[in-house]
């Protein structure tokens, strides 16, 4: 009763029912690790620090309309006005947001000329309380001085003298080096020299999908424009009581502007991984509703079957089988059904992960999580059998000698 | 007949509610899963102007960098240069062109106690509204003289004119952009093209803009230009420098009526960029690009990956539905075995018993797909929830998508149900008429 | 109005050829009760289901009203299964899920009567076996006589001049195996023609003939001559409600 020989023959004998099975078992085995694998990805993706105090930065829009305006005798007031505020840590205008999907990218090069090999790199430009603002960590060199900070005019294309890059990006202009990186001179818009004076630990692009995401600069710049953003960051858990009322403090001080979007970090960062959230979500509940519905149909099945053969389980009862070798028997029957279905799973979840590769960007499959699904799949199978199984070893001998 | 058999197919799924219901779960709920992500791909990959886009063609050059292609596919730059659409726009080749960027300004109200306010607006040449069938409500686009004297004029989109004016007609009106009156001409009615088309540059589903404003004014600096702005080399110091640089930042659309006109633009083009190269520009070998709307928009890929990606899962997810459902079928029908020996007795010929039993299948299948209505119904909000403004309006259910569902569930229902079917027909009387 | 000649079927399984029946010669007369046994594994069911055109013959001729069946398709034969041949089980073969009525409706529904005929057939026959006031039932609140009654009510619902029965008492009490075989006796005197497979020694007896199957030979065990019938059509005579009071 417990040979798998029989029980192999006797599943021969009603293959369609088996192969049905098996196939499922294989489908949901093949969307399972790819969708546990898409999931991932997508989680260590988020998991990466954007290298800021996320927790306590905010930052708003300015918008000037007034005419003749005096942008840079403005943006002194207000910045003197943020960092007076009780509370606030620090302040600084920047050009960009990190995580927020919009900002500036440059390449710089070791040689200048045309045609000579450019690396990509986010461009923040800050002054001298930057580094403070975002809560970076300065593995290498120094902050930038008062002095450095320059005056950029709305249609400049000129750059300052001097630039503090990423790590990873110090990594990708001196690979395997990257603390040579601190002094050296490299060019920017493909002419103008750039002093690198500073390295910091982590810094992301503003763009969470660009391979270069831990690729950036900070520049000593303040900026003539009439939509400029103040980044401001504030003691711990004072961010949330502080937003209006720098808003309104803004909005009071200067009537020729309009403060604007006023956002939170942690918003911006939830709004950058909105998508993989969400599509982490999703593929979740589709992995459990389809274990659940994969699950279901073996129990619908086994029970049909153990219906079928209601006489023939008595009758092996009253030959002494006992009932735990019933159950047995249909434990491994679904043990074979599940092999067969996780083979022909495994081979699909490969070929459907090298389709996806193809078409959609993504990375091939890790096949520790193709044994891992293989081992849950063989759980999900013994646990749905389980209760019908329990069912058939219900079956009363006597049922043998009863003509149903 | 087929009364009693949908009788007959009522009396048996009640007689086995539990597995009915399963079934008709499994195939709701993989309906509901592929309704789901179909519609958002559909809604996605809908052509936004379907009267002529076949018509309309995006044109791209190729300025970029003799050393580095503008994308690595060898496609030319997303966008053209100031200097090119303006020249492109100035010659009037085609039977219309637009050239335009996307914008922002800063609106003050009238009133003293009006607040000033950002708006999106849209820098573009005249041809824009016909081009694009611009539905008006009041006035109309401006014409092509205002675009060559740089004329303050305006159009309005609908909410903009709520806001403003109460929704009267404000043909004549002015109102203050960015420190100078501009007149109003016209006011669009409600109008959003999904894909928004005419700018895929700044985000295919975004809202369309509040403010329609002439293109040449951005030569003045009147207004301020937000969209994207790639460069391959310095522009060098200056509005005037930039506007002459190498730097892509506009777009440039054509209304060809024919396949002789987009022959004669396409060598109006060459000659233009063999004319250029002459000047030391388009070092690049000549890649001139006329892309209609649908081919624009699969280049730009505006179904998103992830859409594309979650319906390819929900399709396999249906399968696996599907094969719940036949594996179920199958037994309910063989369990039946005795019932269809009988019937066979008293006369039903194989045809009788196939249909009676693919029309139980199909009720199942018909509720399924009403679940799955449901299921989808709940998907999209969930979407809409999960994805927020992203997928605004691209996560409605419409008549078509309904019609689809029910005709999928049927036809998949069918599908399932054909080979147990088949088997039970098959079943041999004899052997189940006697007692067991 | 039924004539086998040389007879024969084999089933082949595997490698294994088993020969149920052997040169049958049979005929029976319009009118005739004939009763049939044999020791089990004889070939008494393949000879019913072939027969009740359940089955095809391997060999020979079958003629039933005239037609050769053997070279009919599998339609026709459910056409003529349904118009002249009723059938009754050991164990009733009633559908669960549907209630008394719908089952006598089983076969009316594949005759293709409309629905005033079907109805008044239905209830014809189950007031004739007694159960008119539980048409609302379903089989399983019934006791074993009264559902062999419901599946009599069905085989004779769409008149046919022919019965089989494949062990009609078989399931039941002596009590009510003696009142279905009453009943039998009933529909046959209305002219019915009736081929009973059964056991019981006892009951074979009251048929007018009686033939025994073994190995898959038939042979008559009365050598009764046929008594000169009153032929009557059925069709033309419905069991009337006379015979109700089984």
């Amino acid at each position: 009763m417990f040979e798998l020989g029989p029980i192999f023959r006797a599943l021969l004998r009603q293959k369609v029912g088996a192969i049905l099975i098996a196939l499922q078992i294989a489908l949901t085995l093949s969307i399972m690790v790819n969708a546990i694998f898409m999931m991932q990805q997508r989680s260590s993706q988020m998991a990466r620090p954007s290298g800021l105090d996320e927790a306590n930065l905010f930052y708003l829009s300015n918008t000037v309309f007034g005419q003749n305006y005096n942008h840079e005798a403005a943006l002194a007031d207000d910045l003197r006005l943020i960092r007076g505020i009780p509370g606030v840590v620090n302040a600084t205008q920047i050009n960009a947001i990190p995580l927020s999907g919009g900002g500036w990218s440059m390449g710089l090069q070791h040689k200048a000329g045309e045609g000579e090999n450019s690396i990509g790199v986010a461009v923040y430009m800050v002054d001298d309380h930057g580094i403070n603002t975002l809560g970076l960590e300065l593995i290498a060199g120094e902050n930038f001085q008062l002095t450095d900070i320059e005056w950029r005019p709305a249609t400049s294309v000129s750059w300052p003298a001097r630039a503090i890059v990423s790590q990873a990006m110090a990594e990708s202009l001196y690979p395997g080096a990257y603390q040579s990186a601190l002094g050296k001179t490299v060019y920017i818009n493909q002419n103008e020299a750039v002093q690198i004076s500073g390295i910091v630990k982590t810094l992301q692009a503003p763009w969470n999908g660009w391979d270069g995401v831990e690729r950036s600069m900070l520049v000593p710049f303040q900026m003539e424009t009439r939509n400029s953003r103040y980044i401001i960051r504030t003691e711990p858990g004072r961010r949330d009581e502080l937003m209006p009322i720098i808003e309104k403090a803004l909005a009071e001080s200067d009537k020729n502007r309009i403060i604007r979007n006023v956002t939170s970090l942690e918003d911006t960062r939830e709004d950058s991984y909105r998508s993989h959230n969400a599509l982490n979500k999703i593929l979740l509940l589709v992995i459990v509703i389809l274990t659940l519905i994969t699950a279901f149909g073996i129990v619908g099945l086994a029970m049909f079957s153990i219906n079928r053969r209601r006489r023939q389980i008595g009758t092996r009862r009253a030959l002494g089988a006992t009932q735990l070798q019933v159950m047995r028997y249909f434990m491994l029957e679904n043990f074979l059904i599940s092999t067969l279905g996780v083979v022909i799973g495994a081979i699909a979840a490969v070929g459907l992960n090298i389709w996806l590769v193809s078409k959609f960007e993504l990375a091939p499959l890790e096949p520790q999580l193709l044994v891992v699904g293989v081992l849950a799949l063989y759980l999900v199978g013994q646990l749905a059998v389980f209760y019908p199984a329990r069912k058939a070893a219900a079956i009363s001998p006597a049922t043998a000698t009863r003509s149903v | 007949m087929f009364a009693y058999y949908l009788r007959l197919a009522w009396l048996s799924i009640r007689q086995s509610y539990g597995l009915s219901l399963l079934m008709v779960l499994a195939i709701g709920l993989g309906i509901g899963a592929a309704m789901t992500t179909v519609t958002v791909n559909y809604l996605m990959s809908a052509n936004p102007i379907p009267t002529k886009s076949e018509q309309l063609f995006y044109v791209q050059l190729d300025n970029w960098d003799p050393h580095e292609p503008a994308n690595d596919n060898g496609d030319p730059p997303d966008q053209l240069t100031y200097r090119d659409s303006t020249a492109l726009w100035a010659a009037n080749k085609a039977f219309r062109q637009v050239v335009q960027a996307q914008m922002t300004a800063v609106l003050e109200p009238e009133g003293k106690d009006s607040l000033p306010f950002q708006v999106s607006g849209r820098a573009n040449s005249a041809d824009f509204f016909a081009m694009f069938e611009v539905p008006f409500l009041f006035g109309g686009s401006w014409d092509r003289s205002a675009d060559e004297s740089m004329q303050q004029v305006v159009v309005l989109s609908q909410s903009l004119n709520d806001r403003l004016f109460g929704g009267r007609d404000s043909v004549g009106e002015k109102v203050k952009l960015a420190g100078d009156y501009y007149q109003v001409v016209g006011v669009i009615a409600n109008w959003q093209p999904r894909p928004r088309f005419y700018d895929i540059t700044t985000g295919a589903f975004n809202e369309v803009e509040e403010v329609f404003v002439p293109f040449s004014l951005i030569s003045q600096q009147k207004i301020s230009r937000n969209g994207n702005t790639n460069c391959w080399k310095p522009s060098g110091e200056g509005y005037e420098a930039f506007l002459n640089s190498e730097c892509v930042w506009t777009q440039f659309w054509v209304e060809l009526r024919n396949e002789q006109e987009k022959q004669d633009y396409l060598t109006f083009l060459n000659a233009y960029v063999s004319e250029q190269k002459k000047l030391g520009r388009f070092e690049r070998p000549v890649n001139n690009r006329l892309s209609d709307v649908m081919q624009w928009m699969e280049n730009q890929q505006v179904v998103a990956q992830d859409a594309s990606l979650m319906m390819v899962m929900s399709l396999m997810f249906l399968l696996v539905c599907l094969l719940n459902t036949i594996g179920l079928l199958l037994a309910k029908f063989l369990s039946k075995a005795p019932q269809i020996g009988l019937r066979q007795a008293l006369g039903a010929s194989r045809q009788d018993l196939f249909t009676q039993y693919l029309t139980e299948a199909g009720c199942i299948g018909i509720a399924g797909g009403l679940l799955g209505l449901v299921f989808a119904w709940l998907g999209l909000q969930g979407v809409q929830a999960l994805y927020g403004d992203e997928m605004k309006g691209l996560a409605e259910l419409d008549l078509a998508m309904v019609g689809l569902a029910m005709l999928l569930a049927l036809v998949s229902s069918l599908l399932a149900g054909l080979y147990p079917t088949w088997r039970a027909c098959t079943v041999q009387p004899s052997q189940q008429l006697k007692s067991q | 109005m039924l004539l086998m000649k040389q007879l024969g079927k084999v089933f082949h399984t595997g490698e294994v050829s088993t020969h149920a029946l052997r040169e049958v010669d049979l005929e029976v007369q319009e009118g005739d009760f004939v009763s049939v046994t044999g020791p089990s594994g004889s070939g008494k069911t393949t000879f019913l289901n072939i027969a009740g055109l359940l089955e095809v013959a391997s060999s020979g001729l079958f003629l039933l009203d005239g037609e050769n069946v053997n070279q009919q398709s599998d339609s026709q034969r459910s056409k003529m299964r349904n118009q002249k041949i009723g059938f009754i089980f050991q164990s009733f073969n009633l559908i669960p899920e549907l209630n008394l009525f719908d089952n006598v409706d089983v076969p009316l529904r594949y005759r293709g009567f409309d629905a005033k005929e079907r109805k008044r057939r239905i209830e014809q026959q189950l007031e004739l076996v007694g159960l008119a006031s539980r048409m609302k039932h379903l089989p399983s609140q019934l006791s074993g006589g009264q559902q062999q009654r419901v599946a009599i009510a069905r085989a004779l619902a769409t008149s046919p001049r022919f019965l089989l029965a494949d062990e009609p008492t078989g399931n039941l009490d002596s009590q009510m195996a003696q009142s279905v075989m009453a009943l039998l006796e009933d529909i046959n005197r209305q002219g019915t023609t009736i081929i009973m497979v059964t056991h019981d020694h006892g009951l074979a007896q009251r048929a007018k003939r009686q033939i025994l199957i073994k190995d898959g030979r038939v042979s008559e065990l009365t050598a009764t001559l046929h008594e000169p019938l009153h032929i009557v059509s059925p069709s033309a005579t419905e069991h009337s409600a006379k015979v109700a009071g089984v």
